[in-house]
């Protein structure tokens, strides 16, 4: 029998802002974590970065990404990067819409992850990206935090962490 | 609430068992299978408001090669209401496209006469304090040709979502076995 998402957290941002989202003592008994992420910041600017930390940490880290603007195509590596967020120059009410898939997340071995991001605004200009991430370190993740790199995660940003296992 | 003990009530006293009942928070809804005789488009509705995001799951196939499979939510086919941005490569190169709000529908996939898959999420389809986006990633192989991508269509409307259409571009049809499948994921 598959067990299919089982919710851990859901966290949603009142009205101060929080310029991070963490999930902490994340149970060890699933096979892996999915966080979907429905978020904007209030930073001045079409976009903000949004990194994750796992355990806490921000270092070993290494990326590959694809992303289009709407108009052009980029590709290369940003480390612990999850996505270019709507901040506040895009369009009014209109949040991302974003999954990070960790496999594996208590192995022991180096953790990888993949991020399915997207933006949307009204205008050419948006950003659907897509990444593979790795944190070369073999410890269990107990820990996610999403940070953004300028202003705060603003009032109805929702992330949702689920635990996914399969049971015969 | 996951459901974390039983309790029972017998002849030698109150008992209480642990379990680990992990509630199944990913539950199907609908699925539509088209018939012989083909189908524009692909209706969900009556969309129950008890779910925090919803999914759907596709393998769809249509008679004319290169369409948009798009999408309309609540039934809203009005001017300028739906935006698109699609990241895509066709095997041997990669492309970006997309606009604002100047569409009728929101385009989700490219479809051709093989089929391919596609899985699209809506998060928050009934908080009223967001405009709907929807995330697709898709593919379609030709033995040849084909293409992948990852698209978004924003509805220009924070109202909750109760219906979703889902439809060929131009005159074109879904041929028969093109399946849909709507499923909620609880919060």
């Amino acid at each position: 029998m598959a067990f299919t998402y089982s919710k851990l957290v859901e966290t949603t941002v009142g009205a101060g802002g929080t310029s991070a989202i963490t999930f902490n003592n994340i149970p060890q008994n699933y096979n892996d974590l999915v966080v979907k992420i429905s978020g904007r910041g209030s930073a001045s600017a079409l976009t903000s970065v949004v990194s994750i930390l796992l355990n806490g940490s921000s270092t070993n880290f290494t990326n590959k990404y694809i992303a289009g603007s709407g108009a052009s195509v980029s590709t290369g590596g940003i480390v612990q990067f999850v996505g270019d967020f709507p901040a506040a120059t895009s369009t009014a009410s209109t949040f991302s819409n974003t999954e990070i898939y960790i496999p594996n997340y208590t192995s022991s071995a180096n953790k990888s992850f993949s991020v399915d991001h997207i933006h949307e605004t009204n205008g050419t200009t948006a950003y659907a990206e897509l990444s593979a991430g790795l944190w070369s370190n073999v410890t269990f993740i107990t820990n996610i935090t999403l940070s953004i790199a300028s202003g705060t995660f603003v009032q109805y940003s929702t992330a949702t962490l689920y635990g996914v296992k399969a049971e015969v | 609430m996951s459901i974390t003990r039983l309790t029972t009530n017998g002849l030698n006293g109150t008992k209480y068992d642990n379990v680990s009942a992990d509630n199944y928070y990913m539950e199907p809804i609908a699925t539509t299978l088209v018939g012989s005789g083909g189908s524009a488009t692909v209706t969900f509705s009556n969309i129950p408001t008890g779910y925090k995001h919803l999914q759907i799951r596709g393998i769809q196939k249509m008679t004319t090669s290169t369409r948009w499979s798009w999408v309309r939510f609540n039934g809203d086919a009005g001017s300028n209401q739906y935006t698109y941005h699609s990241l895509q490569g066709n095997g041997s190169s990669a492309s970006a496209a997309g606009g604002g709000f100047a569409d009728t529908y929101g385009r989700i996939t490219l479809a051709d006469t093989q089929f391919g898959g596609v899985v699209f999420d809506i998060l928050d389809y009934t908080n009223t304090s967001k405009i709907k986006v929807v995330r697709s990633l898709w593919g379609v192989d030709l033995n040849g040709s084909g293409y992948v991508g990852i698209n978004s269509s924003a509805w220009n409307n924070t109202t909750a979502i109760t219906s979703i259409t889902i439809g060929c571009e131009g005159s074109d049809t879904y041929t028969q076995n093109t399946r849909f499948s709507l499923y909620g994921i609880k919060g």
